[in-house]
């Protein structure tokens, strides 16, 4: 388990850049924290690091939004938020299986936590806390 | 000419056929079943019980909306390709194709956003009979999924002048609704409690009011509602009434600056407004006075229109085909039509 504290937008943007060079063998990063956290804001850097020029706009009333990139072996960067879900969901339900099953996409999952049944090998887990009204806890495991 | 529409892109199964030549068409039949209610009680969507309902719903509906001579008298088939929800969207869309293929008939794909628009057409007869006096026009396209400012220089034919770069302002509403522990869909029930609130009580940010662009930002405004929130030591129904009003006050004052100045920059001859927050009253009366001041005519959809509906979706497809805009699928091409679950159709 790895932590960190980040103060602004700045320093933010330098965890998600840490996190994308040392993936190793994960391909869904599965975001957890209250709303206002900073969830959203993290996968905008996240795309950002990642040289994403469109602008990725919150999923939550589709469900998941599918974006090019060319990263690592990766080729599509898939932004997931479960927030409009009842809790516990299995991926076919929800149309993302075939999503988590192919390997050249990247997942970024929100409210990961309203899945049932995840590959938990592939998943890094991120959870955001609120310390400040621009102060972040990062806790990544 | 005569349109068979289906729509499911999201909780609503619903049926349309509209009827006629020209300017002169009618809304045949029009029928809708709604799963909010079974949703409500989850507090959210299930997509899978979603795509179940449609699954359940759909030929029931089509037969009750068409008698069993079903498809006989129909030249066109439309059908919602996009935006939405995957799971909801593939079975209208596999209705549509299989309907389609077995009976023949041409198929056309129409986007969800753009019959959010032509949901306009439906509603005023004035803008429907003379619609060239009123090109361009400029739509704000607002809902759960959508924040968008839209010229549109004619049917078919849009530029996209602005665009939420996070939240759309429906999902603020859900959101804030879900701050104040209110239940869902948030929209209506923020707006109720902020008619008996004071719209002043709480100081909100208007983030990029002053941009100089037509973008839009909802999501720092939710985060400000939950900190204001957090300093209060216990919140009251009053405390609850006054940040409904106060949240209410602030979306709606952004949404019509930058719909004004737009209008006013692209020198529009008249506004429209469209989606499921067209059904917000402030809005309607904040654009409906910005719009009067400025001699701008001002077109709404009525409340029925607003949520999702398959005559919007029949009227978008009318105007293409009467227009020649767009090829149908015909015969083998109809397999080619997948869902768009992430359709944009306003380019920039």
């Amino acid at each position: 388990m790895q932590e960190f504290i980040s103060h602004n937008l700045a320093e933010t943007e330098n965890i998600a850049q840490e996190l994308l060079s040392s993936l190793a063998d994960k391909s869904i990063l599965a975001l957890s924290g209250n709303l206002g956290a900073g969830k959203t804001t993290f996968v905008k850097f996240l795309a950002k690091v990642l040289g994403l020029e469109e602008n990725i706009t919150s999923p939550t009333f589709v469900l998941l939004k599918a974006y090019d990139i060319d990263f690592a072996d990766f080729k599509k960067f898939v932004h997931v938020d479960c927030y409009r879900l009842d809790a516990k969901e299995d991926l076919a339900d929800i149309g993302l299986q075939d999503y988590v099953a192919d390997t050249s996409n990247l997942l970024l999952i929100e409210w990961a936590d309203k899945i049932n049944n995840l590959p938990l090998d592939k998943v890094l887990h991120i959870k955001i806390e609120i310390l400040g009204e621009t102060s972040r806890k990062f806790i990544i495991s | 000419m005569r349109v068979l529409a289906i729509e499911s892109s999201c909780d609503e199964t619903a049926l349309a056929v509209i009827s006629g030549s020209g300017n002169a068409w009618f809304l045949e039949k029009n029928a809708v079943f709604s799963q909010i209610a079974i949703h409500q009680k989850f507090g959210g969507i299930v997509p899978e019980v979603a795509a179940r309902k449609h699954a359940e719903t759909i030929i029931p509906l089509l037969t009750e909306t068409l008698g069993e001579n079903k498809l006989a008298d129909i030249d066109y088939l439309a059908v919602t390709a996009g935006p939405g929800l995957i799971t909801s969207l593939l079975l209208g869309v596999t209705a549509a194709k299989s309907l389609a293929y077995a009976s023949q008939k041409p198929l056309l794909p129409v986007n969800h956003m753009e019959g959010h628009i032509y949901s306009n057409w439906l509603s005023n007869d004035e803008l429907k009979n003379n619609d060239k006096n009123y090109f361009p026009s400029l739509a704000l396209v607002v809902s759960g999924g959508h924040t968008e400012l839209v010229l549109m220089k004619g049917h078919g034919d849009y530029q996209l002048l602005g665009t939420t770069l996070d939240d759309a302002v429906g999902e603020a509403f859900d959101k804030v609704a879900k701050i104040l522990k209110l239940g869902y869909p948030g929209g209506p029930i923020v707006s109720k409690l902020a008619l008996d609130g004071d719209e002043n009580f709480y100081d909100l940010p208007r983030p990029m009011l002053n941009s100089g662009d037509y973008n839009f930002s909802f999501s720092g405004l939710k985060t400000a509602v939950l900190y204001t929130l957090e300093k209060e030591k216990n919140i009251t129904q009053e405390a609850v009434k006054n940040m409904c009003a106060s949240f209410q006050k602030v979306a709606v004052e952004i949404l019509v600056k930058k719909t004004i100045k737009a209008a006013c920059e692209y020198k529009v001859k008249s506004v429209l407004l469209a989606g499921g927050v067209a059904a917000n009253q402030k809005l309607k009366t904040g654009l409906q006075s910005v719009c009067d001041k400025n001699n701008l005519p001002f077109f709404f959809p009525e409340l029925k229109y607003t949520g999702d509906n398959a005559a919007m979706i029949a009227a978008a497809a009318y105007y293409k085909l009467q227009n020649h805009l767009e090829q149908t699928l015909v015969g083998k091409d109809i397999f080619n039509l997948g869902v768009k679950s992430n359709w944009q159709i306003f380019n920039k």
